[in-house]
C-alpha cells in the first residue's frame, strides 16, 4: 500500500485507535512539464523579485497576506507556530449522525483509516458499532497544519474518513430562481418515464474519462513514431529511488569491509569537534 | 547514606553546584524521579559519562572503565582492541547505579546504540562480546537498534566569541525542526519510525528503531545515503561537511555517529548547559511548539509525570529495513 500520510489516533470517550490515514482517491489527470521550445530543456521556475533584480532564495521570502489590492500585511513563522492546532494527531469523534443528514455539497476528499496491530480490537468494535446503527461520526483531524472537518464511516469492512468544508467554505447562498417556470402535469410524467427508463444500479466502471484516453493514445501515437524530445541529463543526477541506493549502499559496506564500523576509525582529522551530541 | 530499592549507596557533598543555582542534590533528585522512564532507554546498553566534579564551568573528563565500584552496578566484558583485550564496561541497570553516578558528577550520560538484550531480533546473534574482535562482531553489540542522526544547527546568532561553537539561537533550531519533519516523511517511505528529542544543547537527535539485520558498518553506509538524499533536497539547509567553517549558516546533518562504541547524549540525560537543560524526548506533535531550553532539570519530572514518556515503547517500534530494500528496485 502506498504511504500513510498521516498517523495518530482516534479517540472517543476512553477509547483510543492507533491508525494511519491513506488517500482513498487520486486524480488521474495526464500533466505536462513545460520546455523550451527551442532546445527541450525542462524549464526552471525561479523566484525573481522585480524591484531589486535578482533571484530569491527561500531564505528571503516572507508570506504576506493581501488584504487590499498591492497591500500586505506579513506572517512569520513564529507567527504561525502560535497558532492553536489541537487535534494535531487525534482524531476527535464529537457527535454520532445519519450519513443522510450530510449534505454531500461538504465532503471534500476520502481517506482509508487502516488500525496499528495495537488498534486492531478497538477498530474493529468501532466499525461494527456504526455498521450495525448506521451512524456516521463527525470528528476533527489536523492534517497539513489545517484543523478539518470530517467524518468516520463504516465502507466494506473499512473505516472511512471524509473531510468536509466547513460552513462557510460552502457557497450555499448562491441559488437559482425558478420562481416564474410553470410546469405541466404531462411534461412532468415524460420526465418520469425517461428516468425510469435510466434507471438502474450505479456501476463506477462503467464510467470512462474520454478526453484522458484519446491524450494517452496520442502520447502513444507519438512514441510510436519516435517524435520524442529528449530533455538534456541534468548534471546532478538526483536519487529517485532512495530504497534502491540504500541496497547499493549496503552492498557497498559489505565488499569494502567493516572497517568504518568500530569506534577506533576515527574520523578525518578536520573533525576538531568533540563529539559529545 | 542513601537507601535505593534495597541498597545502600553513600553520597557526599549533596550541596555543591553543578550548575549555576544547581547542586548535586539536585541532579539527585531529578535522576530518581525521571528513572522510571530513563532506565529502560539504558538497558543492556554499555555506558560512558561525563564527569565534571566541580561543575560545569570546571574540569571534565570521560569515563567508560571503572576499578572500584559497589556490588549493584552490573558490567559488560567487551573486547577492547586498543588493548588487545577484553574490559568492562558499566551497564546502567537499576536505579542506585544511575544515583551512584549522579553522586560522581557525571552529568551526561551516553549509551551504545546496540545492546546485550536479546529483545524480539537477537536471538540469532552472538553474546561472547569479550572473547576476540570476530566475537564481537558477530554479536548483538555489533548490530544497533537505531540508525541515529544529529540534526547540529551551524547558524550563528552572531554574538558567540570568535571560534566558538554556534549558540542556541531560534531561527537555528527552527530550521533543524523543519529538516526533522522532512527526514520522517523519508523514512516513512521506507517504513521506519522515526523518535525525536532533544540534544539539550542547540539541535536535535533522531533514532529511527530498525530490527537488527544490519551491523554498523551498513548502517552507517545508508545513514549516510540518506544524508546525501536530504542534502538533495534542501541544498540551502543541509551540510555534511566535517570542515567547521564549511557547515556556517545550515545544519550538520551528522549521520557519523552510527558506529559501535559511539554515542549521543541518552534520553533524559542532563547536559552541560548553564540551565541544566536536558535530552527530552518529545512526541512529533510537540515539537514545533519545543525549545531545548523548555526542559531542564526542573522542568522534565513534571511534564514526564503529567504526559509520560513519547519514547517508551521505541523497541517495539522497529522497521523491517531488509524486508523494504528487497522489494526495492
Amino acid at each position: 500500500m502506498a504511504k500513510a500520510m498521516w498517523s495518530g489516533v482516534i479517540s472517543f470517550g476512553m477509547v483510543t485507535i492507533p491508525v494511519k490515514l491513506y488517500s482513498a482517491t487520486q486524480s488521474r489527470d495526464i500533466s505536462f512539464n513545460l520546455l523550451h521550445a527551442t532546445c527541450g530543456t525542462r524549464l526552471q521556475q525561479k523566484r525573481w523579485c522585480p524591484t531589486d533584480d535578482v533571484e530569491v532564495p527561500w531564505s528571503e521570502t516572507v508570506r504576506g497576506y493581501e488584504y487590499a489590492k498591492g497591500e500586505y500585511v506579513t506572517l512569520t513563522d513564529e507567527d504561525f507556530e502560535s497558532l492553536p492546532l489541537p487535534s494535531k494527531h487525534t482524531i476527535e469523534l464529537s457527535a454520532f449522525v445519519e450519513e443522510s443528514e450530510i449534505d454531500p455539497v461538504f465532503y471534500e476528499k476520502s481517506y482509508f483509516l487502516e488500525p496499528d496491530k495495537k488498534g486492531e480490537k478497538p477498530y474493529a468494535l468501532l466499525l461494527k458499532a456504526l455498521e450495525k446503527k448506521h451512524l456516521t461520526a463527525i470528528a476533527t483531524i489536523t492534517i497539513r497544519k489545517k484543523e478539518q472537518l470530517c467524518t468516520i464511516r463504516p465502507r466494506e469492512g473499512t473505516i472511512m474518513l471524509e473531510t468536509l468544508f466547513y460552513p462557510d467554505e460552502v457557497s450555499a447562498e448562491r441559488g437559482v430562481d425558478l420562481g416564474a417556470v410553470k410546469v405541466t402535469d404531462r411534461e412532468l410524467d415524460m420526465a418520469f418515464t425517461l428516468i425510469e427508463l435510466l434507471r438502474k444500479p450505479f456501476d463506477p466502471e462503467e464510467y470512462h474519462d474520454h478526453y484522458r484516453e484519446a491524450l494517452g493514445e496520442l502520447i502513444e501515437a507519438k512514441l510510436e513514431g519516435k517524435e520524442v524530445v529528449r530533455s538534456p541529463a541534468p548534471r546532478d543526477a538526483k536519487v529517485i529511488d532512495l530504497a534502491e541506493a540504500l541496497k547499493r549502499s549496503v552492498a557497498a559496506a559489505k565488499k569494502g569491509g567493516r572497517k568504518p564500523a568500530r569506534a577506533a576509525a576515527r574520523p578525518p582529522a578536520r573533525a576538531q569537534r568533540r563529539k559529545a551530541g | 547514606m542513601l537507601r535505593v530499592e534495597g541498597h545502600e549507596l553513600p553520597v557526599s557533598n549533596l550541596d555543591k553546584p553543578l550548575w549555576p543555582g544547581r547542586t548535586k542534590r539536585e541532579l539527585l533528585i531529578y535522576l530518581a524521579s525521571v528513572g522510571r522512564w530513563m532506565l529502560p532507554h539504558l538497558a543492556g546498553r554499555p555506558v560512558f559519562v561525563t564527569r565534571w566534579p566541580n561543575g560545569i564551568s570546571g574540569k571534565s573528563f570521560y569515563q567508560k572503565v571503572w576499578d572500584d565500584r559497589p556490588a549493584f552496578v552490573e558490567t559488560v566484558s567487551i573486547w577492547s582492541t586498543d588493548n588487545g583485550e577484553a574490559r568492562d564496561y558499566l551497564l546502567c541497570a537499576n536505579l542506585a547505579t544511575l544515583l551512584w553516578l549522579g553522586q560522581q558528577a557525571a552529568l551526561e550520560l551516553h549509551v551504545w546504540f546496540s545492546s546485550i538484550l536479546v529483545g524480539r531480533d537477537g536471538r540469532s546473534l552472538g553474546t561472547r562480546y569479550g572473547a576476540s574482535e570476530a566475537a564481537l562482531e558477530k554479536s548483538r553489540l555489533n548490530y544497533p537498534d537505531f540508525m541515529v542522526f544529529d540534526l547540529d544547527p551551524y547558524v550563528y546568532s552572531g554574538r558567540e566569541a570568535k571560534g566558538e561553537e554556534p549558540e542556541l539561537y531560534r531561527p537555528a533550531f527552527r530550521r533543524a525542526r523543519r529538516l526533522a519533519h522532512d527526514l520522517r516523511e523519508i523514512a516513512g517511505s521506507l517504513g521506519l519510525e522515526v523518535f525525536v528529542k532533544t540534544s539539550g544543547r542547540t539541535g536535535l537527535h533522531l533514532y529511527l528503531p530498525i530490527r537488527r539485520r544490519f551491523d554498523f558498518g551498513e548502517v552507517r553506509a545508508m545513514a549516510e545515503t540518506i544524508g546525501r538524499h536530504l542534502r538533495a533536497r534542501h541544498p540551502r539547509d543541509v551540510t555534511l561537511e566535517w570542515a567547521v567553517e564549511r557547515r556556517r549558516g545550515k545544519i550538520f546533518f551528522d549521520y557519523n555517529q552510527n558506529v559501535r562504541g559511539k554515542s549521543l547524549a541518552a534520553a533524559f540525560s542532563p547536559r552541560r548547559h548553564p540551565l541544566a537543560t536536558v535530552s527530552m524526548p518529545l512526541a512529533w506533535d510537540e515539537l514545533d511548539d519545543a525549545y531545548p531550553t523548555d526542559f531542564t532539570l526542573a522542568t522534565v519530572p513534571d511534564i514526564m509525570a503529567r504526559r509520560g514518556d513519547p519514547w517508551a515503547g521505541i523497541l517495539d517500534a522497529k522497521g523491517d529495513l531488509e524486508a523494504r530494500l528487497a522489494r526495492a528496485g
